[in-house]
């Protein structure tokens, strides 16, 4: 069943122009970004002396900042792509074939999370182009690709869940993509409560509960039990509050 | 005969407002059962909450003698909401294969062309559902309710909005369906109900004020004998007073003719002697007709607004 609502439910992103344009906009703004990145880094590279050139990591200057780049991209691409999965549906009353099919709420939230992932995947895919571009002007530092990669698609997962649940509060798509816009700028925004010099234990939460300190690790390939244990928590948490939402529209 | 759905005693209330206040009704097996009421009295609430999409408040629902919570009513069940949940952007006949995918059916691909061919959905089964009519989307609405089979039926103001042509379909298709399945049917239309229902459930403000076969609702409304006479235009009614006691409206006068409706409190057949009274008076009787309350006058002395 859950294939079934999730295969429907690919269909219906790629039926309409929305998924084109959303992956075509993400495909140029994160290229033109590692362009500039690229050519900062060789620019800086030549304008400093052979032996000081070793210093400036292309891992640090490219990799990283890149990565870094298309997480900020995602608050505004994945709140776009989750916004219509519920409202729309509330929206037209279309929920009921589900209801009176019988299938469970948990089962339709996770077949539009994978849903929506699958589209991100297809998105995220096509910066699969840059390492070959790396590869070939003859740089081989590619250490922590793998975990790049890893963070940006758990980061996705996470924004996903947030996205689809603000998506079952409203029937206003527009509505739905603010608030999730809201809910991911607030996940960063917990991190810099970690800056608190005044209380050790506070900063400490705050650094756990914010997304960015798990982002920051996981990307340089820094991953630990713990991140993998807040993604889950995170994902789990939001698709939770999903169910129950969805469940609520029997007031 | 077997009643396949109970209501009993069910109410739905919303913050501040009582939706259905203590609805009882019961549908028999085999037949198609009218649910009727003003817009607003409460028929798609309750039919909702018969189909599961909606909690009751209280009261209970039996379906096929056992509390609908207790048994998985998703394949009992057939609806077309007012709403039908249709997408749009899919074909009628992937939508109706991906219902009958929900609904974890067998033998899918025969089961959907079989749905389609019954509801003559042809012509538009690779057509987008957003570009059809109104008539077509609601044949794929109901495509969605029946692709899996279920024994009850229920349809939510199927006709409502629907051209002439694509009502009277409908209506024969219902008709039809109903020699296989038990269909609840709502409507604010009462020749509609009448037409096609063998028993009905009238609801105002949420509450059911009658329930049964439309024979003996039309028996309880009957308050005696109801005539209609017509007499030559200034020829006035004889004395009717051996008869017993009497009410006499004039209706119309048109064409020479004066027609009365007169309704006696005794209930005995009296057209035989009626007319040879008017006969011994020397009055023509032009008209004389035994009336049966019709659903429309239950209908509206039963909701009107207290």
């Amino acid at each position: 069943m859950i294939f079934t609502i999730w295969k429907k439910e690919v269909e219906s992103y790629f039926s309409s122009p929305l998924a084109y344009v959303i992956i075509g906009l993400f495909s140029l703004i994160s290229g033109v970004i590692f362009f500039n990145l690229l050519v900062t880094y060789s620019d800086g590279i030549l304008a400093i002396p052979a032996h000081m050139a070793q210093e400036i990591s292309f891992v640090d200057e490219v990799v990283v900042r890149l990565f870094a780049n298309i997480n900020f991209l995602f608050l505004f691409f994945i709140p776009l792509i989750t916004m219509k999965s519920f409202s729309e549906e509330k929206k037209l009353q279309t929920l009921d074939v589900y209801w009176l099919g019988g299938v469970p709420e948990w089962k339709l939230i996770l077949a539009k999370n994978l849903a929506a992932f699958t589209l991100i995947f297809a998105m995220i895919l096509m910066t699969s182009v840059y390492p070959l571009v790396i590869w070939g002007v003859g740089i081989r530092d590619f250490s922590i690709l793998g975990a790049s990669y890893l963070s940006i698609l758990l980061n996705a997962a996470a924004y996903i869940s947030l996205g689809i649940f603000c998506s079952t509060l409203t029937h206003n798509q527009i509505v739905a993509a603010l608030l999730a816009i809201l809910g991911v700028m607030g996940m960063w925004m917990i991190t810099w409560g970690s800056h608190l010099h005044s209380n050790y234990l506070l900063a400490e939460i705050f650094a756990y509960v914010g997304i960015s300190s798990h982002f920051e690790r996981v990307l340089r390939g820094l991953i630990g039990t713990q991140d993998i244990i807040y993604y889950l928590s995170f994902i789990f948490m939001f698709n939770f509050m999903a169910v129950k939402s969805l469940g609520k529209r029997n007031w | 005969m077997d009643k396949i759905l109970v209501v009993d005693s069910v109410s739905k209330e919303y913050p501040g407002r009582m939706a259905v206040k203590n609805a009882s009704f019961a549908v028999t097996a085999g037949s198609i059962h009218g649910f009727l009421g003003p817009n607003g009295a409460g028929k798609s609430t309750t039919m909702k909450m018969i189909a599961g999409l909606l909690p009751v408040s209280s009261g209970q629902i039996e379906l096929f003698g056992k509390p609908i919570e207790k048994q998985k009513i998703s394949e009992l069940i057939g609806m077309l909401p007012e709403n039908p949940p249709l997408y749009f952007d899919m074909t009628v006949r992937n939508y109706i294969e991906y219902v009958a995918r929900l609904h974890q059916q067998k033998d899918i691909k025969n089961r959907v062309e079989k749905i389609i061919a019954d509801l003559s959905l042809e012509d538009v089964a690779d057509r987008l559902i957003g570009n059809l009519s109104k008539g077509y989307k609601q044949r794929v609405g109901l495509a969605q309710a029946l692709v899996y089979d279920a024994p009850f039926i229920i349809l939510d103001e199927p006709t409502n909005g629907l051209d002439p042509q694509s009502v009277v379909e409908l209506r024969e298709f219902i008709k039809k369906l109903a020699e296989q399945k038990t269909i609840l049917f709502s409507s604010h239309i009462l020749s509609e109900v009448e037409q096609l229902c063998d028993e009905i459930t009238i609801i105002h403000q949420g509450e059911v004020k009658a329930s049964g076969p439309i024979k003996e609702i039309q028996k309880m409304f009957k308050q005696g004998l109801v005539l209609t006479v017509g007499v030559p235009s200034g020829q006035k009614l004889p004395d009717l007073s051996p008869f017993g006691e009497v009410q006499t409206e004039l209706l119309s006068q048109n064409a020479g003719e004066d027609i009365y409706q007169l309704i006696f409190s005794n209930e005995k057949d009296i057209r035989g002697e009626l007319g040879r009274y008017f006969y011994s008076k020397g009055i023509d009787l032009l008209t004389l007709s035994l009336d049966s309350p019709e659903l429309e006058d239950i209908f509206l002395q039963m909701t009107e607004k207290p």
